[in-house]
């Protein structure tokens, strides 16, 4: 108990201090503090409506940082959760337009689908990096670029929906059929879905020699070697994974709240959600409980300039903070690691 | 002729083992002084120490006949000391003038320089030097005796009297080494003073003015003039020379032939780490109930011997079996599944995580066994019950199965190494260095294991420097030179022809 009572401290306090800072500037800029956090809270859960947005962003925050969480237990550094995320849609999209036949056979393989586009395109930054050293933090950067170009050229070129006359392009809308929820994103069959990959993502980790492997692989991949734990196979398969989830939330963002391939719908969720992941601190529940987060800050930011004059950017900063905040505790932490390693040799 | 460099009484230690022991020496100008002794004998602590980079517990420097303060890289460098590392270090992706212009100890007081300019000015001393390169060659393309040139071109760009080389042959070729040791004499001609390290006899003898013996952080031999010696006096002081054959060599002598474990037939390997020499046509054979011990300088084999054995290094030549079953498609984790088990070099790097708990450590690499009936899913109770009583039966000392691997001793941790090597059906033991740092009793406890595994029927292959521990566990001894297996030996072990095979001297 002392131990999840020390995580609970280890994720509380860069939240608090975070939202204490903002609340600081807020203030000092004028903005009536108290009027804003009514203003986040009733955007974030207690306005009418406003919980299940959060949990509609929550849930393709939570599906690529668990991902992430894979790939960076075994020491990779996979950023490309976004491109991932379209690639599963388009994966997802594609089969739900074009394939015909009934729905209980259509709507699996378009997620399976999804998973398998997103798990390909994250492997091949895999292959990049394990083949030829490519830096895999660039590769899946630059992965995720053209992934957007890619959805742009096919929601305006091969999928385009002529209807359509605006800004955005976007593929057709798939059959209401094959859709798991409404435009809020909100179902039990999507919830069950979700909760499952939660367990999936939780048992792959936990209790699998894959799992296990992949902790010793991350931590000291020449001891691991030296154990016979195949270094590369591993780190392939959390490349694969890791996209696969990502993927995964992207097909059910398609056939969730979307309802088609839009080429800008999402455009940060994949690098929140590495957020979402290192405040999580890289395991399951703590995950779970930062996507919440997150993804209430997601909805009070769409929400909050209805009701109060802040700007939604104001909560990007809080965002931002938390993000600055965790991540300086986990460098340090990493560094402290390093020197004690290079002290002891 | 004036003193170049002395010390007195320096001691250096680092936690509680002293890597010198109240060094004093004195060093005359204008001459090329070896240091000679083997690996953890202190030579590069001591070069530290006279370039600044180590400060002594005890002990004063002088440099050019005057006291410097110790531990200080620029006053030394001020009294016209520079030191050539063993690893280079112009940085590889620069171009060979703009490294030097880095490196160079004197700027030539140009604060605005074109490309063309600097590499002019250091064209033309890498022609008076007589090294042939580009400037604008980068230095990561240039062969590593070319490197050298330049790190010694660089030391010497200031106003450098006195150069020290830390074992600059190691990584070189013997065309190479010729030509290095031209250059330094060269030097001497210019009278520059030269502290060279190295640890092979011949080239001692072949360049050396003088030479000082360090074994055990302590000085054996005085700077002595190269003359007034002989590779059969130098190869004893370096090995140490005291101590017959013992009871337990007796011992060892009686059990000499098992069925043969791991059979080794002419291997060549190809493990690919440059500057080291790949195991060449080396035949070897390791019979159950027997430690096999292998001695030689390190750098000659060593890792390569344990590379071949795990199968990290490609196979260009020869077979390896094991028990009759051939190695080379094997994995290692096949391997190990058939019973060979290693404890690596670096226990701290290579051995175990130290980021990791104690429980994952010993356990991860065979977590398949830990499967629940029916599922899939790993019992993690089951793997922390069985990794206490696999920390247990070897005594590991631990208050949580979760605390990191770096919270244990040096001890506590190769313990930790072995009972995770030794669970279960091990037929063959590489044991890389396996007492390296450790006290008395922690090295008492390693080589009582090994001598237990050997007494239970498996064949172990025992890589030390320390020949007396060697001597005392091994049934037969094998000596690496170069890659080659340089002799064989049986007990009982004469010290002084088993340090002669490592060294390559003649008698």
């Amino acid at each position: 108990m002392n131990r999840v009572a020390a995580n609970l401290l280890r994720f509380g306090v860069p939240v608090l201090a975070s939202f204490l800072v903002c609340g600081l500037f807020f203030s000092l800029a004028g903005y009536d503090v108290w009027e804003v956090t009514l203003g986040i809270l009733e955007g974030a859960v207690t306005g009418p409506g406003s919980f299940r947005q959060s949990l509609r962003w929550s849930i393709p925050m939570v599906l690529i940082a668990l991902g992430f969480m894979i790939s960076f237990r075994t020491g990779e550094f996979n950023i490309g959760g976004q491109g991932q995320l379209m690639l599963g849609g388009l994966g997802a999209v594609a089969v739900a337009l074009i394939v015909p036949g009934p729905q209980l056979l259509i709507l699996p393989l378009a997620i399976l689908t999804g998973i398998c586009a997103g798990a390909l395109w994250s492997a091949i930054a895999g292959l990049l990096k394990l083949r030829y050293g490519a830096d895999e933090v660039i590769t899946t950067l630059m992965l995720n670029f053209i992934a957007v170009l890619f959805i742009q050229w096919v929601t305006v070129g091969p999928l385009r929906d002529e209807a359509v006359r605006g800004q955005t392009a976007s593929t057709k809308r798939v059959d209401p059929s094959l859709r798991l929820t409404g435009g809020d994103g909100i179902s039990p069959s999507m919830l069950v879905l979700v909760a499952l990959a939660i367990l999936v993502a939780w048992l792959i980790a936990e209790r699998t020699p894959f799992g296990l492997k992949s902790r010793l692989v991350g931590a000291n991949p020449v001891a691991a070697m030296w154990q016979g734990v195949p270094v590369k196979r591993i780190r392939l398969w959390a490349y694969l994974l890791a996209g696969g989830f990502a993927g995964l939330a992207g097909a059910l963002e398609v056939l969730g709240p979307n309802g088609r391939l839009v080429t800008d719908a999402t455009p940060t969720i994949g690098f929140t959600a590495i957020v979402v992941a290192i405040v999580g601190m890289s395991n399951v529940p703590g995950i779970v409980l930062a996507a919440l987060l997150f993804g209430g800050l997601q909805a009070s930011i769409l929400f909050l300039p209805i009701v109060s004059d802040l700007p939604s950017s104001g909560l990007r900063i809080v965002e931002g903070l938390i993000a600055a905040i965790v991540t300086a505790r986990f460098f340090h932490l990493r560094w402290r690691k390093k020197q004690a390693a290079s002290v002891s040799e | 002729m004036g003193i170049a460099l002395g010390c007195s009484g320096v001691t250096v230690s680092f936690d509680s083992v002293k890597a010198l022991n109240d060094v004093s020496l004195t060093l005359e100008s204008g001459k090329i002084h070896a240091l000679l002794g083997q690996n953890g004998a202190g030579k590069t602590t001591l070069a530290r120490f006279f370039s600044g980079l180590i400060k002594p517990d005890t002990g004063r420097l002088e440099i050019n006949g005057c006291e410097v303060e110790s531990g200080e890289v620029s006053e030394a460098r001020a009294q016209g000391l520079e030191i050539v590392h063993q690893r280079f270090t112009l940085p590889p992706t620069f171009s060979v003038s703009d490294a030097l212009e880095l490196s160079a100890t004197l700027k030539k007081g140009r604060a605005i320089f074109s490309t063309n300019t600097v590499a002019k000015s250091w064209g033309d001393e890498m022609q008076k030097a007589g090294i042939d390169a580009s400037p604008f060659a980068k230095v990561g393309s240039l062969p590593i005796e070319t490197v050298q040139s330049l790190e010694i071109l660089r030391a010497l760009s200031g106003n450098a009297r006195i150069l020290i080389l830390d074992e600059p042959t190691a990584l070189l070729s013997p065309g190479a080494i010729a030509s290095l040791f031209e250059r330094l004499r060269k030097l001497r001609a210019d009278g520059v003073s030269l502290l060279v390290i190295l640890h092979k006899l011949q080239e001692v003898l072949e360049i050396a003015d003088t030479v000082t013996v360090l074994r055990d952080g302590r000085l054996v031999a005085n700077p002595t003039p190269i003359e007034n010696t002989s590779s059969s006096e130098l190869s004893d002081l370096m090995i140490g020379g005291d101590g017959g054959p013992s009871v337990l060599q007796a011992q060892a002598a009686m059990s000499a032939s098992g069925k043969a474990r791991l059979v080794a037939d002419s291997v060549t390997t190809a493990s690919q780490k440059p500057g080291e020499p790949e195991l060449s046509d080396a035949t070897f054979v390791v019979r159950e109930s027997e430690i096999l011990g292998v001695a030689g300088v390190e750098g000659n084999g060593q890792r390569q011997l344990a590379d071949l054995v795990c199968g990290f290094a490609e196979l260009r030549d020869g077979r390896i079996s094991l028990d009759g079953v051939d190695l080379s498609e094997l994995s290692l984790a096949e391997r190990r599944r058939i019973g060979i088990r290693i404890v690596p070099f670096d226990r701290m790097s290579e051995g175990a995580s130290l980021a990791t708990p104690l429980w994952e450590n010993v356990i991860t690499w065979r977590a398949e066994e830990f499967r629940k009936p029916h599922i899939p899913f790993l019992s993690v109770r089951a793997m922390k019950q069985r990794s206490r009583e696999i920390l247990g039966g070897l005594g590991v000392k631990f208050d949580s199965l979760e605390q990191s691997a770096m919270s244990l001793s040096g001890g506590n941790l190769q313990r930790l190494i072995l009972a995770r090597e030794l669970e279960n059906g091990v037929k063959l033991l590489v044991a890389a260095q396996p007492t390296r740092g450790l006290d008395f009793s922690a090295t008492d406890f390693v080589l009582r294991c090994l001598e237990q595994l050997r007494n239970n029927g498996a064949a172990v292959i025992m890589m030390s420097s320390d020949l007396d521990e060697l001597f005392d566990l091994s049934d037969r001894v094998i000596v690496l030179r170069g890659g080659r297996i340089a002799g064989e030996f049986q007990p009982p072990y004469d010290r002084q022809l088993v340090g002669d095979a490592m060294v390559g001297a003649t008698r």
